[in-house]
């Protein structure tokens, strides 16, 4: 204790905790230095950059085309949203119309990735209270979602499956009958997380109060997503800025409002049943014809001078692509907003003062933060 | 006197190694069991035995000599409390083996490994030992107001006196007659054995696994000792004291591994508490149990006729 210590009353110890880089309580290659009174954080100092990768100076020296082989990286737990926002920008930018069934596809691709992510970020929060047979149970069904990426792409966690145009490769046969079975499959699992987890009284006393973010500290703070939605405002990207083919589909945005950390990970477990949905309709929905319009030899494939941004509703919100671009075979700029950058960066130095020690890990989880997105 | 005393110190050392090997054999099978739970296929249930003798066979570094003293006097009051248990028909010290003496040994272990890994310096393990003493004192009480109703019940403190009177089958067993304070102390088990809701001192997202950040090698090679005969120990005493002990040593760690397959069945679908929560729940429902238990043994007359 005394190598932390920073002062000492006759009540409280003062002293320095890190929860992270290495540490089982923070997500990815982060860290939060806590400045401690007993139990209680009294100050919070996060100290990102532990990264090292530098994505989108990176971008600058590459071509159009190699950046999509980078640029999931962002997102390790939901890597696609990255080349779909990506391909999106660089489509509208070059006047590519991207055909029908390739847009379907990419629906499947991103709705897939959010409930694989969603997976995850629910399993995050069994990691941080010890409830590791949830953690175990999801990530286990998470992984009938990579088999049929694999199946896919040939990449279970990277795809790099999207390119200007449309996607590398058709449908598999069989594919959408898989697809079927598992969306089967997992609808019948869900009474039984919603039993085992959202049911469970210490869950429930462990998360429900925690973290309250209101409506206003949350549109303020830059919150997209579903810690958004958590705490009342309905925004979607999907809804309110429909791209690719969501205008044609049926879905609803579920509503908690609550603002607590319970309310956020419910938030998440509703808008799964959701994608579901989505996924069923697409399943019946799409139409035969090609998965990709043709577009130039890569080495030549120049972006016409301008600048767009694109954006995609994620499983942690809105992330988008400032795209500049100067006419040349690579980007002039490219800038990258992702969801967790305003929660984990800017609002955590808020949310966590004053909490104890035990929640902070509950708190960072349910969040759903993914601190790549951070050091970009 | 010499031969006497050699015999004796063989037969501690070897009621040690067998508690260890037990205790090892438990956890493993418990890895097993809770990995069959969550749908994974689990490491070998020697995996325990493997694990100890790679920590064993590392270099280790230590934080003082308050670092290395505190983690001997963690695992020798364990040891030394091991000898008064009766273990089947056997005993090694049966004229010593009280209750206070052996619930005594068990908390200076835990003192001693406080004072070894708050040596470390790290805020990590202050936090998970100061967690770890406030959960005794939260299970302590119940399992002192359950020892107490034994004690009222039994009219004698000492454990081989407490098994003796509950030879004769099943229906003279004190959980049959004492089932509240079987259910209190079960469920003080469960703290005693820091397994879910009750990990709390060790909690990994929390606090980096608290006391045993530091340890490596050697010293979490001991740490696992004192888990694993403190698991022998525990589950030891309750068999003693409301499970009739046993007549033999198969029959006694058979009737360990139930008391220990209910603990880890719980730990397996529950989540972690916040510590002020676990100690306020031991001083509710496990010390109400654990009281009216003695209330009950008072009315039934045992006590007011002495």
């Amino acid at each position: 204790m005394e190598l932390n210590l920073l002062k000492e009353s006759n009540d409280y110890k003062y002293y320095e905790l890190f929860i992270g880089p290495n540490h089982p309580g923070i997500e990815g290659n982060f860290s939060y230095v806590l400045k401690m009174k007993g139990h209680s954080v009294e100050e919070v100092t996060p100290d990102p950059g532990l990264l090292h990768r530098g994505f989108e100076k990176l971008m600058e020296r590459r071509l159009w085309t190699q950046n999509l082989a980078l640029i999931p990286r962002i997102c390790v737990p939901e890597p696609d949203v990255n080349e779909v926002a990506y391909c999106l920008g660089v489509e509208h930018m070059m006047g590519i119309d991207v055909p029908k069934r390739a847009q379907y596809i990419r629906v499947i691709v991103l709705e897939l990735a959010r409930i694989a992510s969603f997976l995850f970020g629910m399993s995050g929060l069994g990691g941080t209270t010890g409830h590791y047979t949830s953690v175990q149970w999801l990530i286990g069904d998470r992984d009938y979602i990579l088999d049929l990426f694999e199946w896919l792409t040939g990449g279970r966690v990277y795809h790099i499956y999207q390119y200007p145009g449309g996607v590398k490769n058709d449908l598999p046969e069989g594919w959408l009958d898989k697809l079927s079975d598992f969306l089967d499959y997992l609808e019948k699992r869900l009474p039984e997380y919603d039993k085992f987890i959202f049911k469970n009284p210490i869950i429930q006393k462990r998360t429900v109060g925690l973290g309250y973010i209101s409506a206003e500290d949350a549109i303020e703070n830059g919150l997209t997503g579903p810690n958004l939605r958590a705490s009342g405002v309905m925004y979607d990207i999907r809804k309110a800025q429909p791209y690719l083919v969501y205008s044609e589909l049926d879905f609803d945005i579920p509503k908690t409002g609550d603002g607590d950390a319970f309310s956020r990970v419910l938030q998440r477990r509703l808008e799964l049943s959701e994608s579901i949905k989505i996924l069923r309709q697409c399943i019946e929905q799409i139409p035969e014809g090609p998965h990709r319009t043709k577009v130039p030899n890569p080495f030549q494939f120049r972006v016409p001078k301008g600048s767009y941004y694109s954006k995609v509703e994620s499983s942690r919100g809105e992330f988008g692509y400032y795209i500049v671009s100067d006419g040349d075979v690579k980007p002039y700029r490219v800038y990258v907003r992702g969801p967790s950058y305003s929660i984990g960066l800017y609002y955590a130095t808020k949310a966590l003062v004053g909490m104890r020690i035990e929640d902070v890990p509950v708190w960072i989880h349910t969040t759903d933060m993914c601190p790549p997105d951070f050091d970009r | 006197m010499v031969i006497e005393f050699l015999i004796k110190l063989a037969q501690g050392l070897g009621i040690g190694a067998l508690a260890l090997a037990t205790g090892l054999l438990f956890g493993g099978i418990g890895r097993k069991i809770i990995a069959r739970i969550q749908r994974r296929y689990g490491p070998p249930f020697t995996q325990n035995y493997i694990d100890l003798f790679k920590l064993f066979s590392k270099g280790s570094v230590s934080h003082g000599w308050a670092f290395d003293l505190g983690l001997v006097a963690g695992f020798a009051p364990m040891l030394a409390a091991l000898m008064f248990l009766p273990i089947g028909p056997f005993t090694l010290l049966p004229s010593d083996s009280s209750l206070i003496m052996i619930v005594y040994l068990m908390m200076m272990a835990y003192l001693g490994m406080a004072m070894g890994v708050l040596a470390s310096g790290n805020p990590n393990s202050a936090i998970g030992m100061s967690r770890a003493l406030m959960l005794m004192a939260g299970y302590e009480v119940p399992f002192a107001a359950v020892i107490f109703s034994v004690y009222l019940f039994s009219k004698t403190g000492y454990l081989t006196q407490i098994v003796a009177q509950q030879a004769g089958g099943f229906m003279n067993w004190n959980i049959v007659k004492m089932p509240l304070g079987f259910l209190a102390i079960e469920i003080a088990l469960q703290g005693m054995l820091g397994e879910k809701p009750f990990d709390q001192a060790i909690a990994p997202a929390e606090i980096a696994s608290g006391p045993m950040v530091e340890l490596g090698g050697k010293y979490l090679g001991f740490g696992m000792i004192q888990h694993s005969v403190g698991l022998f120990l525990e589950t030891g005493i309750v068999v003693d004291l409301f499970l009739g002990g046993a007549p033999n040593f198969w029959i006694f760690i058979a009737k360990q591994f139930v008391l220990y397959f209910i603990v880890i069945l719980v730990d397996a679908i529950l989540p972690r508490l916040r510590i002020h929560e676990s100690t306020s729940f031991f001083w509710k429902l496990p010390l109400f149990l654990g009281i009216l238990q003695a209330v009950i043994v008072i009315i039934q007359g045992g006590v007011l006729n002495v």
